[in-house]
This record gives structure tokens, sequence and C-alpha cells, in this order.
């Protein structure tokens, strides 16, 4: 994106670039400007895609499924029965609708984030848009992600106890003078235990999408064709770990919330 | 030390911050380790709960990860708030 040899690169120096979130562009609502970021198009287009796509691929009326519709049933069934049903045994099927979304967005906005959208845009129109971007390296998105899994938390412990039974059983049973103290420590852990869900997933994608950056940008210092493909090389084999961390971590977020919801609805007696 | 500090020179709180990294992933590294040594002897002892003692391990993993990374981005912001 430079002159001479840098122009063939479609790398930089500073790696927070391809992570941070920039304004695409604006418009005004009354007296406020609203500016759409590139994480909230990539959000909305990972939205649209599960919304058109998983209902479409999961109308098949078939006794045994082929094609995508196989692939979606194979991840939902081992995240039924393999995720929820050790935990929630027979609470699964109220949940698993949550248990599911979570997985395909977390899953769907990471492998997203790996598709290199503004360098592909640039090697087709020679524009430099910052179009693309992995949303999950957004402390926002994260947080939003886990603030949707806090309430889910709350709402189905209530649904499944009543208020009072749910604020009853909120601490393990102990002696009378050790309740205050165990209520202190469940409700701290109630706003850690999201926080952590927020922080893992994002300190995964940001240092994963630093490092393949950071590689790049030995192109850019070191200016020669050599480290030119040892850094493609290293930037190739660090993809497949990267591919590995996006399941991985929807993976996590997913079992944890899960976690947190069986601990909710049901705590031990 | 105190007097470099108090004069607001800010490069001991960097050499910090890097030394914490280190710490980290030290201890990061360790705890794997140990969590892929057990793994593997379950499964030598057990082949065929292979699957199983995998995606334990995978899992365990992913959460040490977890606040390691935690860790690493408070240093680096550190270094950045000294920076700026």
């Amino acid at each position: 994106m430079r002159s001479g040899f840098l122009s063939c690169v479609l790398a930089d120096f500073n790696p927070f670039l391809p992570i941070e979130s920039r304004p695409v562009f604006t418009f005004s609502v009354g007296r406020w400007e609203v500016a759409i970021s590139n994480h909230i198009i990539m959000v909305t287009v990972a939205m649209l895609l599960l919304v058109t796509v998983l209902p479409l691929a999961a109308m098949s009326r078939r006794q045994i499924p082929k094609g995508l519709g196989n692939l979606i049933e194979l991840v939902c069934e081992f995240l039924r029965e393999q995720l929820a049903r050790p935990i929630l045994r027979d609470r699964t099927d109220r949940y698993i609708g949550f248990v599911w979304t979570a997985f395909f967005f977390v899953l769907t906005l990471n492998l997203l984030g790996m598709v290199p959208t503004e360098q592909i845009i640039f090697l087709l129109t020679g524009k430099e848009t910052h179009i693309g971007g992995p949303a999950t390296a957004n402390i926002w998105v994260t947080g939003a992600m886990a603030v949707v899994a806090f309430f889910m938390i709350h709402i189905y412990g209530i649904k499944e106890q009543g208020l009072w039974g749910y604020i009853v059983n909120f601490a393990p049973p102990v002696p009378w003078w050790l309740k205050p103290l165990m209520y202190f420590l469940e409700i701290i852990s109630s706003f850690v235990r999201p926080f952590t869900l927020a922080i893992r997933l994002f300190a995964n994608i940001v240092a994963g999408h630093m490092v393949l950056a950071t590689f790049l940008g030995l192109i850019v210092v070191f200016k020669n064709y050599q480290a030119a493909v040892a850094s493609v090389a290293g930037v190739v084999a660090i993809s497949f770990i990267e591919l590995l961390v996006a399941f991985l971590q929807a993976y996590v977020f997913t079992l944890l919330s899960t976690l947190y919801i069986g601990l909710s609805t049901a705590p031990e007696h | 030390m105190l007097a470099i500090a108090a004069n607001g020179s800010t490069v001991w709180a960097i050499v910090g911050a890097v030394a914490a990294c280190a710490v980290v992933i030290i201890a990061a590294s360790i705890g794997l380790a140990i969590i892929g040594g057990k793994a593997a002897e379950a499964i030598a002892r057990q082949p065929e709960a292979g699957g199983r003692i995998f995606l334990a391990m995978v899992v365990a993993a992913a959460m040490i990860e977890g606040f390691t990374f935690f860790a690493l981005l408070i240093c680096f912001m550190t270094v950045f708030w000294m920076r700026s």
C-alpha cells in the first residue's frame, strides 16, 4: 500500500492495524452522529449469514440429511449430546437453543475474522477500505455476548426455580453465620464469570491476529524476498493454529455458558 | 530507583511489565506441560478413552491460555500507558 517494493506488500508495520475498529460511514439520527464501524458490519454480516443459511440447511425433511444440513446437524448433535447432556441432563432441550446460538455466532464471527477482506478488496480494486476485521477482537463485541450470557444465566435460573427459590438457592447450604459471606462471594463470581468469558475470547483472538500481523510486518522491516517467503510460510502455519483457536474458543465459550446455566438452574443441594 | 521513579522516568515500569510477561509465560508453559503430560499418561493407560481425554486436555489448555492472555494484556497495556 506504498510505493516501490512495499507497494506489493499487503501488510503494515503496526500490528494493531488489522484489529482496530474503524468507522466506515456515519449517519445522523436527530442530534446524534452514529458511526458504523467495520466490526458492526461484520456482526451484521454474521447475523444475516446465520439467519438465512441455518434455517435453509435445516429445513430438509430427509431422514438422512445431505450436504450443509448434514454438517450443521453433526455440529448441533455433538453440542447437544456431548456438551449439554452431561451438564444439563433433563433440562437440555429447554436451553439448547441458547447453546446452539452462542456456538454458531461465536464460530461465525471468529471464522469471518480469518478472511482478509481488506486485502482482497485492495487486490481487486486497488482501493483501501477498512471493511472487514475480526469482530471478536473488539472487547465491546465479546462484552456484549458476555452480557447476553449473564442475563440468560439469571433469567433461566429464575424461570426454573422461581424468583424466591432462585435467591434462596443462590448460595450453597452453609451455617447461617456464613450466609452473608457466601452471598457476597456468589454475587461477585456471577459478575466475574461473564467478564472472564469476554476477556478470554477477546484476548485469544487479538493475540492470534497480532501475531499474524507481526509476522507480515517483518516483511516491511526486512524488505527482501527471503523474509517475505519465510514470513508467509510462518503466517500459513499460524493461520492453521488460528483456525483451531477459532473453533476452540467458540467451544469453550459455549461450554462455560452451559456450565453456568447448569449451575444456576439446579444448584447442588 | 526511587529517585528515577520520582523524576517520572518510566523505564523501570516498562522493565517490570516485560519481566511480568516473562513470568506469566513461564507459569503458563509449566501448567500446560503438566496437563499435556498427564493427558499422555492417561491415554497410555487407557487408549480407548483417548478421544475424551484429548478433549478434556484441549479444554483445560484453552482455559489456562484464557487467563494467560488476560495477564499478558495487562502487561501490554502497561507498556503502552508508559509510552504515551
